[in-house]
């Protein structure tokens, strides 16, 4: 056997509260994160991943109050993004309680945070978060949140990050975030069947299909889910048995 | 129950003192490694790498390989496993040797190894007692023990069948994070706390 494919729930954490964005824009609140994140272990989520939307430096210290304290209750790795603009950045999230840091802006405007934080902590707990927004028969690179654009192209940016020490990418397409109208494949593809780390497709998932469509013809060895579930359009565990009924390998609990 | 985790610096290690806590226990983090054999139950954690790992421990090199052989119980994760063995392709310097063999660079297309995978060949009760049979890895690197009896369970990535746990009397290590494998994890650690 080899390594199960991964369902990820995504908590949008802003002031110490859950929200979820629709293509970052127009938030609204959705619950307390700790409970949330217990709610989802229980429910056979393979991770957590918080994503910390806060404008603001005192907002840091909620955030790392809140991995503590959610570190301490759940036992399935934790990743935490947002925000992360230095290698002390990195170290505070992982002594919080945090197994795996994602970086975003931050590696493409100081690319050298990714091989230092890789080797001062392993490959293992970075991950490169790419936004990425398609533009013809290509994808280019955004930052802060989606709101600006670079000149990179989102696969060739992939490949570097991966270089530099990106043990996980973390892939999301701003124009399917908040659609529920499936990931975008292609992109997923791109990246997915050409980088040596895993990598985890992010935005549009609305059905069970599309989860089974980013791992089967999307190569993903994992997908971040996030609004059909806080919604209760759907569980982890019906996505999950939909995977296991379409012939992929996922861990189920009792 | 006195238990201790000896923290040589590595990452998160809330999840695992929390998963090792529960009544009667007295759960403490010391980094000297000297001081963190006056215990019961000696915590080798998993994050970081071989080489600062292996120097943060040096001084007490020795004498904490003779507390383990003498029959400290001791639970080594990830890379507290590999710190078990006697040197690692990672970086210099020399571990436990509790277990002949080198640490090596996993043998796949697709390193590091992120995410839970089946455990087979199970021979140590421990994995029944609590039902783990799928587990979450974080790892680049795997043991390669000179001797395959030492050998408990496996796991294969990518074609690379590699060991999941060994054990030598009390002295138990596990490739993967118990402490990040939900409910049959934890399980896993206070199944090894009441047996040891």
């Amino acid at each position: 056997m080899s390594l199960s494919r991964r369902v990820i729930v995504c908590l949008d954490v802003r002031d110490g509260r859950v929200v979820k964005g629709v293509q970052f824009e127009g938030l609204r609140e959705v619950g307390d994160p700790v409970e949330l994140a217990q709610h989802y272990e229980r429910d056979g989520a393979d991770e957590i991943t918080f994503l910390d939307i806060s404008a603001t430096i005192d907002a840091r210290a909620t955030l790392f109050d809140l991995v503590r304290r959610t570190a301490e209750q759940l036992f399935i790795p934790l990743t935490v993004g947002g925000g992360i603009r230095t290698v002390d950045d990195i170290a505070a999230a992982l002594r919080a309680g945090a197994d795996k840091v994602s970086v975003n802006s931050a590696a493409v405007y100081s690319p050298e945070i990714l091989a230092e934080g890789a080797a001062r902590f392993g490959t293992q707990c970075i991950v490169a978060s790419i936004d990425a927004k398609r533009e013809g028969t290509s994808w280019r690179v955004y930052t802060s949140g989606g709101k600006r654009r670079t000149e990179l192209d989102a696969i060739e940016w992939a490949h570097y990050c991966v270089a530099q020490g990106a043990g996980e990418i973390l892939l999301t397409s701003i124009d399917q975030d908040g659609s529920r109208n499936g990931y975008d494949l292609a992109l997923t593809h791109a990246v997915a069947s050409t980088v040596t780390v895993p990598v985890i497709a992010s935005g549009g998932a609305g059905v069970a299909s599309h989860i089974c469509d980013a791992i089967a013809i999307g190569a993903a060895d994992a997908v971040l889910v996030a609004g059909i579930l806080h919604d209760r359009v759907s569980t982890v565990g019906a996505l999950k048995r939909a995977l296991r009924d379409a012939g992929q390998s996922v861990r189920l609990v009792a | 129950m006195r238990i201790t985790v000896f923290d040589y610096g590595a990452g998160n290690l809330h999840s695992l003192t929390k998963s090792l806590g529960g009544e009667g226990r007295d759960v403490t983090l010391v980094s000297n490694p000297q001081l963190a054999l006056d215990t019961d139950v000696l915590i080798l954690p998993g994050v970081g790498a071989f080489a600062p790992a292996v120097a943060a421990m040096a001084a007490a090199r020795d004498i904490m390989r003779s507390a383990l052989q003498a029959g400290l119980p001791c639970l080594g994760v990830c890379l507290g496993m590999q710190l078990l063995f006697e040197s690692s392709d990672e970086g210099d310097g020399e571990g436990l040797a509790i277990f002949g063999g080198r640490v090596e660079r996993l043998r796949a297309q697709h390193v590091p190894q992120i995410g839970w995978n089946d455990i087979e060949d199970v021979n140590d009760l421990l994995f029944a007692r609590s039902s783990l049979r799928t587990a979450y890895y974080a790892n680049s690197f795997v043991c390669r023990p000179t001797d395959p009896t030492v050998v408990t369970a496996w796991s294969t990535h990518d074609g690379d069948r590699f060991p999941a746990a060994v054990r030598a009397g009390n002295v138990v290590g596990v490739q993967f994070h118990p402490e990040k494998s939900s409910t049959p994890g934890v399980r896993f650690i206070e199944e090894f706390l009441q047996t040891c």
